[in-house]
């Protein structure tokens, strides 16, 4: 989106465990995962000869709002030299963000703008609708990992689309590709619901891979979460009007009747609907002291037991131990598998 | 007979000590206030949520747990996602009573008005939403509302212009230190959680100043020189007292006193920090959990103490660097002044 505007975006390397290691040097201790991820980034993208760097902001009570500020600061200390911009959600309205992208975008024309604004938007649809497409091929294919590097190669074409029709092909073929993977049909798939905090959901590295993991164990796995629900609803003040979305957080009545910021209430109402729609367990993912989150974890004890359905909470900070949560994933996995079974065992009788 | 409501005396109790007890008082309940926080409430506190959430709202289930036990009728845990103006609490407090109803055990049941100041205090809507839980009238509801909002000012009036000084200490004893401590009320005030700082450091002659003791007023004027204002009520309290401390003459230091697992403390106190690196303020952060040892937190605050005095004695000569204002006493007439041009109380 930035760059059709004509600016150039350096995006920094990979999340790797450099990244992170940089970042929780510099972070206060007690701060939440994304931040010392961020702070990561964005000293390895200064490497990279970034002179600027954009930031979403937030008005609470997620510690997000305060990210930008609080990097500025940090970045600032280290002697980093950053020009930050930090967007606020439009709360006064649409026109309001157009501005601060104004800011942003200097001379290139309104329409411009709002077209690299479209664009990006759509952009991200595209590549969420195929990651729900890979999400429900992983587990079954036969040549483990098809899908995936399917999916790496669409990000980068969909990357270099330039315009509307590029994006619609480069999409329509990524799509075809991945149907026609071969596949285990008749392979019994366990559906696993991902709530949790967004970054997390959406960093793969930040997750330990949970998501590929689980679909290389054998489960289908539906994120309560995607890219463009957050940039529309969070960014763009849900400028862009979908039909048929659900909204996960009318269903976290009774179990939290107040939004406590983040995720909280979603992942708490993408729990309940899993629940009700014949998922076989739900994994919870959070970085450690996220504040909306433990809100959750405290609360989902009580899902879990009112609507049967087991619920396992994944804390996420810099020291995860790859085995570690892999024995934690199979074993859930197994526990779901074997209720299964002897559900279908009582139905037979 | 009348019902036995139960207020557990943590987290924001400590802010509104007065308003909720006065208002069940007023409108015909029993009023249980739990006992001060003892070793018990932070062990079946700790039992009852999961490990990750902090301390203090460890330490709120605590007190909840002992009130079940206590034949209480009624619970009262308020929703409070503001208590000012485009301020939020924190996410876990707005999400106490889901926490309290989703526990292990079975709590009677929950008074649970929504607390919501965002956009303004609005007295009807504090009606509104309390009436449902009462079989009384709204005026009713609303006469003891306004009593108890009364009493709750006078009551920040006075606490608001008494530093937290032991008598007997001399306010012109020019070995008093000022000491700012940066905690959130509930921290400050529970004497269990905190191995009971305030009273140690105001045996060490020292001058305890809180957050609390300097008007908002201040801390409003202060916050607002920063890009982006704290958007948490308590943010906003720590780095504007944070500021205006160190603008205050006079040698001093600053404790930023904050419990395991806090969130806000986590950005807020590394501001806080940052700042007091720049302005050249010596600090020390404590951080509390169910485990600090009461020798170790001892131990740390004289060593800070030690060295402010040290600091005191080698950076500052004979000569009176701010004219008539020689020893820390009368310098400290600078905050004392800045009490009484306070009238944001007195409405």
């Amino acid at each position: 989106m930035l760059e059709y505007i004509g600016l150039t975006v350096v995006v920094p390397p990979m999340t790797s465990k450099r990244t992170i290691v940089l970042g929780t040097q510099y972070a206060p201790e007690f701060a939440c995962l994304p931040l010392k991820i961020n702070i990561g980034n964005f000293i390895e993208a200064k490497e990279h000869g970034a002179d600027t760097f954009l930031m979403a902001g937030g008005v609470g009570p997620c510690r997000f709002g305060l990210y930008g500020q609080l990097e500025a600061e940090i970045l600032g200390e280290l002697g980093i030299d950053y020009d930050a911009l930090i967007i606020e959600p439009p709360d006064k309205g649409i026109w309001q963000f157009v501005r601060r992208v104004r800011k942003i975008t200097g001379s290139a024309s309104w329409l411009r703008v709002l077209q690299g604004i479209h664009l990006g938007y759509r952009k991200a649809c595209c590549i969420d609708s195929l990651e729900r497409v890979v999400e429900s091929v992983r587990p079954r294919e036969r040549a483990e990992g098809t899908a995936d590097r399917i999916f790496k190669q669409a990000l980068s074409t969909i990357d270099r689309a330039n315009n509307n029709t590029e994006l619609e092909e480069a999409a329509g073929l990524a799509r075809q590709k991945l149907q026609h993977i071969p596949q285990n049909e008749d392979m019994d798939v366990l559906k696993i619901g991902l709530v949790g905090e967004i970054y997390t959901l959406l960093e793969p590295f930040a997750s330990g891979d949970v998501e590929r993991k689980l679909g290389r164990m054998g489960a289908h796995v539906v994120r309560s979460i995607y890219l463009s629900d957050w940039v529309n609803g969070h960014l763009l003040g849900g400028f862009f009007r979908r039909k048929g979305q659900e909204e996960y957080k009318n269903y976290a009545k009774p179990y939290l009747n107040h939004f406590v910021g983040g995720h909280g209430i979603e992942s708490i109402g993408a729990g309940v609907f899993f629940a009700n729609n014949g998922f076989d367990g739900i994994i919870h993912i959070a970085p450690l002291t996220c504040m909306p989150e433990i809100v959750a974890h405290c609360i989902f004890p009580k899902v879990s037991e009112d609507l049967d359905i087991p619920v396992m909470t994944i804390y996420l900070d810099e020291q995860a131990g790859e085995e570690g949560l892999n024995t934690r994933l199979e074993a859930f996995v197994d526990l779901l598998a074997r209720k299964r079974e002897a559900r279908e065992t009582y139905r037979a009788i | 007979m009348a019902c036995k409501v139960g207020i557990p005396r943590a987290l924001l109790y400590y802010r509104f000590s007065r308003l909720w007890p006065v208002f069940f008082e007023k409108i015909g309940y029993e009023v249980k206030i739990s006992d001060e926080t003892n070793k018990a409430t932070i062990d079946r506190g700790a039992a009852s949520v999961v490990d990750e959430v902090c301390l203090p709202v460890k330490i709120f289930f605590g007190h909840l747990d002992w009130l079940s036990d206590c034949a209480v009728d009624y619970l009262f845990v308020p929703r409070i996602v503001s208590i000012e103006k485009k301020a939020y609490i924190c996410p876990k407090v707005m999400g106490l009573p889901d926490m309290a109803a989703a526990a292990k055990k079975d709590y009677p049941p929950l008074i649970s008005p929504l607390i919501n100041n965002i956009g303004g205090e609005k007295d009807e809507e504090y009606i509104r939403e309390l009436s449902p839980y009462f079989s009384c009238g709204k005026k009713r509801l609303k006469q003891a509302w306004l009593e108890a909002k009364k009493e709750q000012t006078r009551y920040d009036h006075t606490i608001s212009k008494e530093l937290w000084i032991k008598e007997g200490l001399k306010d012109n004893d020019s070995e008093v230190l000022n000491v700012l401590v940066l905690s959130h009320c509930y921290v400050a005030h529970d004497r269990y959680l905190n191995m009971n700082l305030l009273e140690k450091l105001n045996e060490a002659r020292c001058r305890v100043i809180l957050p609390e003791n300097i008007s908002d007023e201040f801390l409003e004027r202060e916050v607002r020189g920063l890009k982006k204002r704290p958007f948490w009520t308590y943010g906003k309290q720590l780095l504007g007292s944070a500021f205006w401390f160190s603008r205050m003459p006079g040698r001093k230091g600053a404790i930023i006193l904050t419990t395991f697992g806090c969130g806000i403390d986590s950005f807020i106190g590394n501001m806080a920090e940052r700042h007091f690196k720049k302005a050249g303020i010596p600090y020390l952060i404590i951080t509390l959990d169910e485990h600090t040892g009461q020798a170790g937190l001892e131990t740390r605050v004289e060593a800070f103490l030690d060295m402010l005095r040290w600091r005191r004695k080698h950076y500052e000569n004979n000569f009176p660097p701010y004219g008539e204002y020689l020893d820390t006493a009368t310098r400290d007439a600078g905050i004392h002044r800045a009490y009484s041009c306070c009238t944001s109380y007195d409405k």
